[in-house]
């Protein structure tokens, strides 16, 4: 099974690094990092607490570009212009067909948020070398710890959009089915508590709206879970309870998520 | 033996959300001996294709089997021994000749040392040598043609399927083709290939079918098809003439 797999993950990552918008991603998050040089000399305090908050919000902006622009694009050029022949043609399933290149793109993912994990490092141990005494209660622990959920977050992300590729017929939709999660998946933990305590806010909410919102809830992934940056910005402490179940939350949710495009896509035809 | 057999093939295809659909083989039987080279002629729009890509799993028949190298098609290991070249093949963009036959040597079994040497003496056989380590999307259409070509035959297959492989090609890569067509026919594999070219189904074919409105008209060895016609073009004609494009 692997020895079929690997061929396709490896052709697939290289395809992706080997892509202009990888290039210009790359670029954004380089800029965004020396901008943060610029923006941490205006401040005039918590400049530590605003470095760690500008280096991992640019690891996760540049990554999600990945995962919309990147990854979207390697499955959509298969299904498009049938480079998906020269795959099927060998004997490789269709289902072997969407692990490999999920594994491909995950791979993909991971080194790239290393890479910006990298430059996120420089970016904050210079500021921290200019501003030590912002820094009395900084870790890499958690920052750290804050990139490999942010990898995961994608790489779930990048497992919807494949589910979404398996269902519809055009790239566009599953590049708009992919945002809409990703918002709903941000945004989802605050509109529940919203709506399940509306006179907090003073607000009325029908009970349509809430069923609506509560099955959303248990249907789309909870992507707020994987946002520690609050935790390494102010160097909190990370219950390890809280780590174990958001990691193996994200892996069931992939896995579910790959079965189900695997299946799916089974049955689909490439005329 | 029969190497590829189509039994009662029938295909529609459902368009979505108007709910007509197009009737693209009805019943279509076939079997193709080891060793055979077949050609596959037809009308655009006859059904060559989709044939092609049901023996390749790419779509489902609505009815009826089809079988390559006795295993059902829907199972990937029918395909261990395969070679296939689409119409008009497009390859990933930034991928270059010697990684897409990387892959198709690792993906089909092959090992290092073999991959190696057929990748050597396949580019330079399609004259890809000098650009082998270029991106696929800075090559012409003949050069995709040739590089397809090349991955279709990376692991040595015992079947070539070949959908219009003269598709865009001058006449030095037509030569380089059809001189390929007739070295497999030699090392004794079956070539199973569509074209609208009729000459060149007379050259290289030991026997040939005529697909008219998804279903076969008329079949036979060279010769036989040839009795009493003046020429292959004659056939042709006669037997496309006989039907009309049916839809349901």
């Amino acid at each position: 099974m692997i020895r079929r797999l690997w061929p396709l993950a490896l052709i697939t990552f290289r395809e992706g690094t080997r892509n202009r918008a990888f290039y210009g991603i790359s670029l954004i998050a380089l800029v965004l990092m020396g901008a943060s040089f610029f923006i941490s000399g205006l401040i005039m305090r918590d400049v530590g607490k605003a470095a760690v908050d500008m280096a991992l919000s640019t690891v996760s902006f540049a990554g999600l570009l990945l995962v919309l622009f990147v990854s979207i694009d390697l499955m959509a050029k298969d299904l498009d212009k049938r480079t998906i022949y020269m795959v099927l043609a060998r004997p490789i399933s269709r289902r072997q067909y969407i692990v490999g290149k999920f594994f491909g793109i995950s791979l993909l993912i991971a080194v790239t948020v290393l890479l910006l994990s990298v430059f996120a490092a420089i970016s904050i141990s210079i500021i921290r070398w200019a501003n030590p005494d912002y820094f009395s209660r900084f870790f890499w622990g958690p920052v750290m710890l804050s990139e490999v959920f942010i990898a995961l977050s994608l790489i779930l992300l990048s497992a919807l959009s494949f589910l979404f590729a398996s269902v519809v017929s055009t790239s566009f939709l599953t590049l708009v089915l992919t945002i809409i999660s990703y918002l709903i998946g941000q945004s989802l933990t605050s509109v529940k508590a919203l709506v399940e305590a509306p006179q907090a806010s003073g607000i009325t909410i029908s009970p349509v709206t809430l069923k609506l919102v509560q099955a959303a809830y248990y249907l789309f992934p909870n992507l707020s879970l994987f946002d520690i940056k609050i935790y390494a910005a102010h160097g909190l402490a990370i219950p390890s309870s809280f780590i174990v179940w958001t990691l193996l939350y994200g892996l069931v949710y992939i896995i579910l998520s790959i079965t189900v495009a695997a299946h799916l896509f089974a049955k689909k035809e490439f005329p | 033996m029969s190497i590829i057999t189509y039994s009662g093939i029938t295909k529609s295809y459902n368009s979505w959300p108007r709910g007509n659909s197009v009737l693209a083989l009805d019943g279509f039987s076939l079997e193709i001996e080891k060793g055979e080279v077949f050609g596959f002629l037809g009308p655009n729009g006859a059904g060559k294709s989709t044939a092609l890509k049901i023996l390749l799993n790419f779509v489902f028949p609505s009815a009826g089997t089809a079988k390559l190298m006795g295993r059902e098609v829907s199972d990937e290991h029918a395909r261990d021994h395969v070679g296939y070249l689409p119409e008009n093949p497009y390859f990933y963009d930034y991928l270059t000749a010697k990684e897409i036959l990387w892959f198709g040597g690792k993906a089909s079994g092959l090992q290092k040392s073999e991959i190696h040497a057929r990748t050597e003496m396949l580019l330079d056989r399609m004259g890809l040598k000098a650009s082998c380590d270029r991106p696929l999307r800075t090559y012409s259409k003949g050069m995709v043609q040739r590089a397809g070509l090349a991955l279709a035959l990376i692991h040595n297959p015992d079947v070539v399927v070949l959908d219009e492989p003269m598709s865009g090609l001058d006449p030095i890569g037509r030569k380089l083709v059809g001189d390929i067509i007739l070295e497999l026919k030699a090392q004794g594999k079956t070539v199973f290939f569509s074209s609208h070219i009729l000459t060149d189904v007379e050259r290289f074919c030991d026997r040939a079918g005529i697909l008219v409105g998804g279903r076969l008209r008329l079949v036979g060895n060279l010769p036989g098809l040839l009795s009493g016609a003046g020429s292959l073009e004659d056939v042709f004609m006669r037997a496309v003439g006989m039907t009309e494009e049916r839809k349901i």
